[in-house]
């Protein structure tokens, strides 16, 4: 069974608590339709599993069939500088049809971030460096593709259905003595 | 007031593993009913009717007469109700398998109560009409006429159900025409196909790898170190499912899924926070089957001044460390 790698740290996008029972890793593309379709059964596990659930993206933009994939990611990052990763995250997720350089900045905008420090921002190096580092971590981790999920460092291999996700996260945050 | 009511309780297992038992129990019951069926039938006087010919004759009617002598075996001088007795026993010992298979390999959610009682009784249904009908032209025509007066329209919870439907329409089909050796055939292999589907998850494992992951190819993976995956065809596919946008559930019931450490010792603290924070709720169903997380399904109203999402947390902060998560899966 694979193995998240390197493990979740300080360097991570998370939300949730340190102490939280299961941590949920997800490598995705903000433009990968599973990805899309995976995004509200997360946001519902967050709300389900509450303090029991801490959860971190990492990016794995698949820039050879989704063209807006790697811009999208830088976009979110950007975004995250100005401190406000998550809610361009969860907007990307829902609009996945607005992700050409025009339709980012209404984003930004709408999102009320300083739309010239973001553009300024979506060049940055830094954000180039961490992405194809999630994407090096990725390739450890034996992601096959997007999305992928680790349940507690483990490769989850179930279907990505909402039951059996659930029933997962039950599972693992069981096998924490609290 | 509240309500408190158990309607039903479930225990499943989550490995799909068909035990020996199981394998037994269903050879067992075959080898009974294929003699309780043949003691019946030599109770009546069964038989070919007439000397069969090898081959079909080139007329109609008699190549018609040369397949039923070779499928079935018709009463000798037995009375139509008894014969079609026979024939409805046969068939409602031969469809119970079915309705057996059916239940063992079903989710909990995918589980639908009528649709066995459905499949029990369509055979006898069907091979009462078709002993009602023998070979009366007449006879058939007026039941397609019946059958287009009457609307038969069903949402059934799953596609692979309607498998079930056809099944036990087989097997009523096959008894009522006296082909009860078919009848037995197609249980016997529609129980196998199915425990065997359901055993290996035929095709889940390509469902996982084709139909539900963007995969990379090596220009996404360029620039990774080590990286040895090979390129893939992105699949095709439009992200179906959307969200349905997050709603608070106050004022209306709501099915709440709770996953617990252990059933016995949850249960009575959830309640407690339901009888405080519900107006209405229901015990629905509890899981507490070996492999299984433990689930306790309440079908909830959330009194107003509290709302759903409010009592989800109330549940995970009053109810810990023994309820792990509270899906509402219908938000």
């Amino acid at each position: 069974m694979s193995t998240l790698s390197p493990p979740v740290s300080e360097r991570d996008h998370v939300v949730g608590p340190a102490d939280a029972r299961v941590t949920l890793v997800e490598y995705g593309d903000f433009e990968c339709p599973f990805c899309g379709a995976l995004h509200p059964v997360v946001q519902a596990a967050r709300k389900s599993f509450g303090g029991n659930l801490r959860f971190a993206f990492r990016h794995f933009p698949l820039r050879s069939s989704h063209p807006h994939a790697l811009a999208s990611a830088k976009a979110a990052e950007a975004a995250g500088e100005q401190g406000k990763f998550w809610e361009m995250h969860d907007r990307l997720y829902r609009r996945q049809t607005e992700l050409t350089d025009t339709d980012l900045e209404r984003h930004a905008r709408e999102l009320g971030l300083d739309v010239d420090r973001f553009r300024g921002s979506l060049g940055a190096r830094a954000h180039e460096v961490r992405i194809r580092e999630d994407l090096a971590s990725a390739s450890q981790s034996g992601a096959k593709g997007t999305p992928s999920l680790f349940i507690n460092g483990e490769f989850y291999e179930g279907p990505l259905e909402r039951e059996a996700i659930f029933a997962a996260l039950a599972r693992a945050a069981l096998a924490v003595v609290p | 007031m509240a309500q408190h009511r158990m309607s039903s309780e479930a225990a499943q297992t989550a490995a799909r593993e068909i035990g020996r038992l199981t394998i037994l129990r269903l050879t067992v019951y075959y080898v009974m009913a294929g003699i309780l069926i043949m003691c019946l039938s030599a109770l009546l006087p069964l038989g070919s009717i007439g000397p069969i010919p090898a081959e079909p004759p080139a007329d109609m009617q008699g190549a018609i007469e040369w397949f039923k002598g070779q499928v079935a075996m018709f009463p000798k001088g037995a009375p139509v109700w008894l014969d079609a007795l026979f024939q409805m026993i046969a068939a409602f010992l031969l469809v119970l398998p079915l309705a057996f298979v059916y239940v063992r390999t079903r989710t909990r959610l995918k589980f639908d109560h009528s649709l066995i009682q459905t499949v029990i009784v369509l055979p006898i249904v069907v091979t009462a009409i078709l002993v009602v009908v023998r070979d009366s032209l007449a006879l058939a025509f007026s039941l397609a006429g019946i059958v287009a007066a009457v609307r038969f329209r069903n949402t059934l919870k799953e596609s692979g159900d309607a498998v079930y439907i056809f099944g036990s329409i087989g097997i009523g089909f096959a008894s009522g025409i006296h082909a009860i050796s078919v009848a037995g055939v197609l249980s016997v292999g529609f129980v196998v196909v199915e425990l065997a589907l359901w055993k290996f998850d035929f095709s889940a494992e390509f469902e996982r790898t084709f139909a539900r992951l963007c995969m990379p190819s090596g220009a996404d993976m360029a620039d990774v170190p080590g990286y040895r995956g090979e390129p893939e065809p992105t699949p095709a596919g439009n992200g179906a499912g959307q969200a349905h946008p997050d709603r608070d559930g106050a004022g209306r019931s709501a099915l709440l899924r709770i996953y617990v450490d252990q059933v016995d010792a949850a249960r009575p603290k959830i309640e407690a926070v339901l009888e405080r924070d519900a107006k209405h709720w229901t015990l629905e169903q509890i899981v507490a089957g070996t492999g299984n997380t433990p689930e306790l399904t309440y079908r909830v109203r959330a009194r107003k001044s509290v709302g759903l999402d409010a009592l989800r947390e109330h549940l995970l902060r009053d109810a810990a460390p023994h309820v792990v998560a509270a899906d509402a899966p219908e938000s």
